[in-house]
């Protein structure tokens, strides 16, 4: 969260529901963004997040409920009328213009003089890195530049409001991490709100100051990426974000702020009372991330506990090793990850391992 | 080896195969197309003898087919009506195709499109007759004014007439019209007028400013596919022009049947085709700007 100043409510969805026919596309969302906040909309394919981002910028009716932008009602207001500006999927460059009037495209009704609009055109394609592209052709751009374009299009007409729908989707790796920092670093400079849909968690996580993880129409947790990937609310959110292993639970006793549990393989555990996060239809289950277990050597002793097992799988990454442990007594091997330091060695498959693990380091699903 | 020579590369390429697709074509437009035309353009530089041509060459049928007030007179009608008729062709034909594309569900559209074309079910004679029945001296318009005592006796502008001419190749060419706007409505991404309304601009001047544009290169492809054709058209006037509605391939059919004049048909055949090309050169130049670039 970049602007601690700046929290005022820029957007508030409340209560928005919205069917397509009989299909129930947004259940139910109730949520607050923040003026100057990278918000991103994570889900999977179909979940609706672009159906949510389109009855921001006014493509797309609500059902029911309301969706306020900076304090006003935008039941009614054409999408030409509102505070916000999009960069499409597509980047919808049009494809008659050149580089220049795409960008000025919006500045139609700007009163400023025809020499200023062209000055402040010069500026929008030197922020995102285009100068001297103003006379292209807009057919003849790569994809990165078509989405560039696009940005400086609608910052150009500082909206207060910026809504990108999957905008690196259609890049390359390299490109994509290039363009997440330029944005990043972009949105710092212009301090506007932007919203991002992505089904990438590793782009959200990355990229945004709030994440909200979408299911079926409706908003599964809304939190910054620490506490999404540290704490989610559900088996289902840990699943989505990032690697997590399950191991079936049995909760024993709870009293006093701790929670007593039997876990597969481990035993019993007791835990705090805020390790405890949500809903597991698949009964309780404590989840791990690969890396707060550890692989012991020669030497090394475990801080907290120490199991031993089995290695099942290597996938080597170069500055990462994974390995599939399965524990003596646990009927699943368990993901977890190694940096590859100098000096450290890659155990092979079927070799014996000490691993370390903390109870400190556990989510309990109920 | 064979490759290596020009010929052998020629046959290995895809040129070579890409002209081998066409050749039956090819072969059959230049027997057909190209061999008329090249001797229509030697006669409309011979002379009319009695019985003879005149194999020498002037220019005289030229000179007469330019200088002639009645040539001229229907030269200048038959731009007039290829002329309305196009303009009202295209610009009746923009709602249909803009109406299908954009407000058509698209599991309809193929049947509207269908639709569109059930005219071209009956004969082309036939319809013309149909406008008869329409717009004759005792035909439907007329009689049912009659009888409303709307007139007191029959209209005689709507019958026989350049007006007549002009609604019935309106018509036939309707669908001619249609399609390549309709093609070129559905070309265009949707995301580009959200992208319009979302900088601002309402539905009207997002038309102008993108959908318009963007369909311009079948607009374009509607103006020559209607103007060409109807420009020499033949039957349509000659059934339903009267003496004022001839145009100029009537008067080509008179030199060469009646008056048994070759080299005068031919030469106003020529003059007419060269029309024809520069104004739709022109035409193609001065809206150049739509047709360059693709996506
Ligand atoms: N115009 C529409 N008519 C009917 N159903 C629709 C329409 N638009 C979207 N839907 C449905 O609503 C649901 C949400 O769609 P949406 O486009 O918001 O998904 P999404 O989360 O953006 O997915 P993706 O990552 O694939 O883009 C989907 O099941 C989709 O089939
Ligand atoms: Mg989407």
């Amino acid at each position: 969260m970049t602007f601690s100043a700046e929290k005022a409510t820029m957007i508030e969805f409340k209560d928005v529901h919205k069917y397509y026919g009989d299909y129930h596309a947004l259940r139910g969302i109730t949520a607050t963004i923040k003026a100057g906040e990278f918000f991103s909309l994570l889900g999977p394919s179909g979940c609706g997040k672009t159906t949510l981002l389109r009855t921001i910028a006014g493509f797309e009716g609500i059902s029911s409920g309301a969706v306020m932008i900076d304090g006003k009602n935008m039941a009614g207001v054409p999408a030409n009328k509102r505070p916000t500006n999009m960069v499409f999927q597509s980047y919808a460059i049009f494809p008659h213009l050149t580089v220049e009037q795409n960008v000025g495209f919006g500045l139609r009704k700007d009163p400023r003089p025809q020499a200023e609009k062209d000055k402040a055109v010069a500026e929008a394609l030197e922020m995102v890195n285009l100068k001297g592209f103003g006379k292209r052709a807009a057919h003849a751009l790569s994809g990165g530049q078509r989405q560039r374009v696009a940005l400086a299009r609608a910052l150009i007409l500082k909206p207060k409001v910026l809504l990108l729908d999957e905008p690196l989707s259609a890049l390359d790796k390299k490109m994509r991490e290039q363009m997440q920092m330029e944005l990043i670093k972009l949105q710092r400079q212009v301090g506007i709100t932007f919203i991002l849909v992505t089904h990438d968690q590793e782009e959200a996580l990355v990229m945004s100051d709030r994440i909200a993880v979408m299911f079926d129409g409706e908003i599964a947790q809304l939190a910054d990426p620490e506490t999404l990937y540290r704490k989610p609310a559900s088996r289902r959110v840990a699943d989505f974000i990032g690697t997590m292993n399950f191991l079936p639970a049995q909760i024993k006793s709870e009293a006093g702020g701790k929670v007593e549990i039997e876990a597969h393989g481990f035993g019993q555990l007791t835990l705090d009372a805020d390790q405890v996060s949500g809903a597991n239809a698949e009964g309780a289950s404590i989840g791990f991330r690969p890396e707060t277990l550890t692989i012991l050597f020669d030497g090394q002793t475990a801080a907290d506990r120490e199991s031993m097992g089995t290695v099942e799988e290597v996938v080597y990454y170069g500055d990462m090793t994974y390995y599939d442990v399965r524990l003596d007594g646990t009927d699943a091997p368990m993901r977890l990850s190694m940096r590859n330091i100098p000096g450290r060695p890659v155990l092979d498959i079927k070799e014996r391992a000490r691993v370390a693990w903390s109870p400190s380091a556990m989510v309990l699903f109920r | 080896m064979p490759q290596s020579t020009r010929w052998g590369r020629f046959r290995e390429s895809e040129a070579a195969s890409g002209l081998a697709m066409i050749s039956p074509t090819a072969i059959y437009a230049t027997l057909l197309l190209a061999a008329p035309l090249v001797t229509i353009f030697l006669y409309s530089f011979w002379t009319d003898g009695y019985l003879t041509i005149i194999r020498e060459f002037t220019l005289d049928n030229y000179i007469t087919a330019w200088s002639n007030p009645a040539f001229r007179a229907v030269m200048l009608r038959s731009l007039f009506v290829s002329l309305a008729v196009t303009a009202t062709t295209v610009i009746l034909a923009f709602p249909v195709a803009y109406f299908v594309s954009f407000f058509v569900e698209p599991s309809k559209k193929s049947l509207w499109l269908f639709l569109i074309t059930i005219p071209f079910w009956t004969s082309y004679l036939i319809r013309i007759f149909l406008w008869k029945v329409i717009l004759g001296y005792n035909g439907v318009i007329n009689s049912s004014l009659l009888s409303m005592g709307i007139i007191s006796e029959p209209i005689q502008s709507i019958n026989y007439s350049v007006g007549a001419v002009i609604t019935a190749l309106a018509h036939a060419y309707a669908p001619f019209a249609i399609l390549p706007i309709f093609v070129a409505l559905e070309k265009i991404d949707r995301s580009l007028l959200e992208a319009g309304r979302d900088l601002g601009e309402s539905p009207v001047m997002t038309f102008i400013r993108v959908t318009l544009p963007l369909s311009m290169a079948g607009v374009i492809s509607s103006v020559l596919i209607v103007f060409i054709p109807t420009i020499g058209d033949y039957v349509t006037p000659l059934l339903l022009g009267g003496p004022e509605g001839r145009m100029v391939a009537n008067l080509i059919d008179l030199n060469f049947k009646k008056l048994d004049n070759y080299p005068m048909g031919s030469a106003i055949a020529i003059s007419a085709m060269a029309i024809v090309v520069a104004i739709s050169l022109l035409f193609l130049f001065v809206n150049r700007r739509f047709l360059k670039g693709a996506k």
